[in-house]
């Protein structure tokens, strides 16, 4: 690694994480000044996936994807159901292996970092690549203004109730929900609509400033007005994040994203593979397997 | 991934694809009795291929709506949607030929009962129609067979037709002093001119062709850059 200067923060995290797992979490109150008003851009990292292979148990689910997931870019992940995209979503930030069995073998790195290295802390990888799941997931008993604080509490940090208000209004905006919510922040989370909902999970997986938000299916669960909320937030939050999403919803990948992933298996039991990558334009005028021409058409399936 | 679905969606586009490149016969058949009008003079029979028209421009707005609809329902993507494209464009072009027959048709009654026509070019015109009756064709079965080396054999074919019109502008220069016979053949000048034209629309249709298949879009000759 080079000097601290040098080094980026998932370095230093993951370095820090490595070297003393039980240490003190990263200092959050140096995230907001660094990160600056939501709208502001700024560079994020790139995951490096090489010849990953995924299993539960005995059951090869993945099967050697090496694929760079880029920058401030977002990137559909597409496939019939079973094709393995979400355990490979899944792997992205270490929460495959919380399945009993599960196992991954091949290489992920997030700029240049292993974060399957020996040492490193699962958590600390979390923490860096956030996930917004399916159905939205505020916790039940929390307020808004707690559910939005809580990957800062859970960060194991001691902040000023001054600075957590500031990342709490910052992430509410940056997750379009402030105006609808700044009056009732005291509110359960769960007296939000499905999709006020689902933008509250993503304020949550923001305000922690991760590098990377990995969503699966965030809009399964939303009605279209809804959807297309997200898919706008989607649009604005690339310019912070790397973006990776799992969709069924073959338009909301054209729509929403930059790059799209098609995977795919031979037949039922064998392993999911990546087929084809390429940016979201071509994949849908003129993609070059049959496969994916096949599946985006929906003329199999 | 072994079931084929969309099962009445694919047999619509073929049925769509089948009746916009169907206009295409209908265009041939116009473009032959234009041309049997213009040898025999025949001014009811001009008159006939002008109301007619109207099938070509019936046929035009069925298929285009048709296919707008499939566009707005369907989520066309990849090939189908390259081939919604193309065939909005061979519409287009249907139309334009239809239309270029038409203003031939309309020239018909201009020359007069008994013409002072000059045998050669009368000739010419007609040669230049029947070559591009086969350009039409050959437009049809390119895009009907999706290939792209007949399509591309297009330009070499119109190159025949354009070599005829320069022919043909060459025939009303030298036609002489006589004030009628000269009318006649710049007459007749923008008959060749419009059939030069419906060989270009088959050029058009070819270049759809090739981004039907390649994903590509790129025009056959640059009349703009005529040397790249």
């Amino acid at each position: 690694m080079q000097g601290a200067a040098g080094a980026t923060r998932a370095e230093v995290e993951l370095a820090e994480a490595g070297t003393q797992s039980t240490g003190p979490a990263p200092t959050p109150g140096a995230a907001p000044a660094e990160a600056g008003a939501p709208s502001e851009s700024r560079r994020a990292k790139t995951i490096d996936v090489r010849d990953v292979n995924l299993f539960y148990g005995d059951f090869h689910a993945v099967e050697g994807v090496t694929v760079k997931i880029e920058p401030n870019k977002v990137t559909a992940l597409i496939g019939s159901s079973g094709c393995g995209k979400t355990t490979f979503l899944r792997s992205l930030n270490r929460m495959h292996e919380l399945t009993a069995g599960a196992r991954v073998e091949g290489s992920i790195e997030l700029d240049g970092q292993d974060i399957y290295a020996k040492g490193v802390d699962p958590v600390q990888v979390r923490r860096l690549v956030g996930m917004v799941f399916q159905s939205p997931n505020p916790f039940p008993t929390m307020s808004v203004h707690e559910n939005v604080a809580a990957g800062l509490n859970l960060n194991g940090s001691r902040i000023k109730k001054d600075e957590k208000d500031e990342i709490v209004e910052r992430s509410l905006r940056g997750a379009h929900l402030w105006n609808e919510v700044k009056d009732r922040l005291d509110k359960p989370g769960s007296s939000l609509s499905g999709g006020q909902q689902q933008r509250l999970c993503i304020a949550r997986a923001i305000a922690v400033e991760p590098e990377v938000l990995l969503m699966d299916e965030p809009c399964s669960a939303l009605d279209p007005v809804a959807t297309l909320a997200i898919e706008d937030l989607i649009g604005e939050l690339k310019s912070r994040f790397t973006i990776a999403i799992v969709t069924h919803n073959m338009q909301q990948a054209a729509r929403a994203s930059d790059i799209t992933a098609f995977f795919n298996l031979e037949e039922t039991g064998s392993p999911g593979r990546l087929v084809e990558i390429d940016d979201t334009d071509t994949i849908f005028t003129s993609p070059k397997e049959k496969a994916t021409e096949d599946y985006v058409s929906g003329r199999f399936g | 991934m072994a079931e084929v679905a969309r099962v009445e969606y694919q047999e619509e586009l073929e049925r769509l694809e089948a009746s916009g490149l169907g206009g295409l016969d209908l265009v041939t058949d116009a473009l032959g009795r234009t041309l049997e009008a213009v040898e025999h003079q025949d001014v009811e029979l001009a008159q006939l291929v002008i109301a007619d028209d109207d099938r070509i421009d019936g046929r035009y707005l069925e298929v285009h709506q048709s296919l707008i609809t499939l566009l707005a329902t369907q989520s066309p993507v990849a090939t189908d949607l390259r081939l919604i494209s193309a065939l909005l464009h061979v519409l287009k072009n249907v139309e334009r030929m239809g239309d270029q027959c038409v203003n031939i048709c309309k020239l018909i009654p201009l020359t007069g009962n008994e013409p002072p026509a000059d045998e050669e070019m009368v000739n010419l015109i007609l040669t230049m129609g029947r070559q591009t009756r086969t350009l039409i064709s050959q437009s049809k079965r390119a895009f009907e067979d999706r290939n792209v080396e007949m399509a591309r054999d297009l330009v070499r074919q119109d190159d025949v037709v354009d070599n005829l019109n320069r022919e043909c502008f060459g025939l009303a220069l030298a036609i002489g002093e006589d004030p009628d016979r000269r009318e006649w053949a710049m007459t007749m000048l923008l008959a060749a001119r419009a059939i030069e034209r419906i060989g270009d629309n088959a050029v058009d249709i070819g270049e759809q062709v090739a981004f039907v298949v390649t994903g590509l879009f790129k025009e056959f000759e640059d009349a703009s850059h005529p040397n790249e």
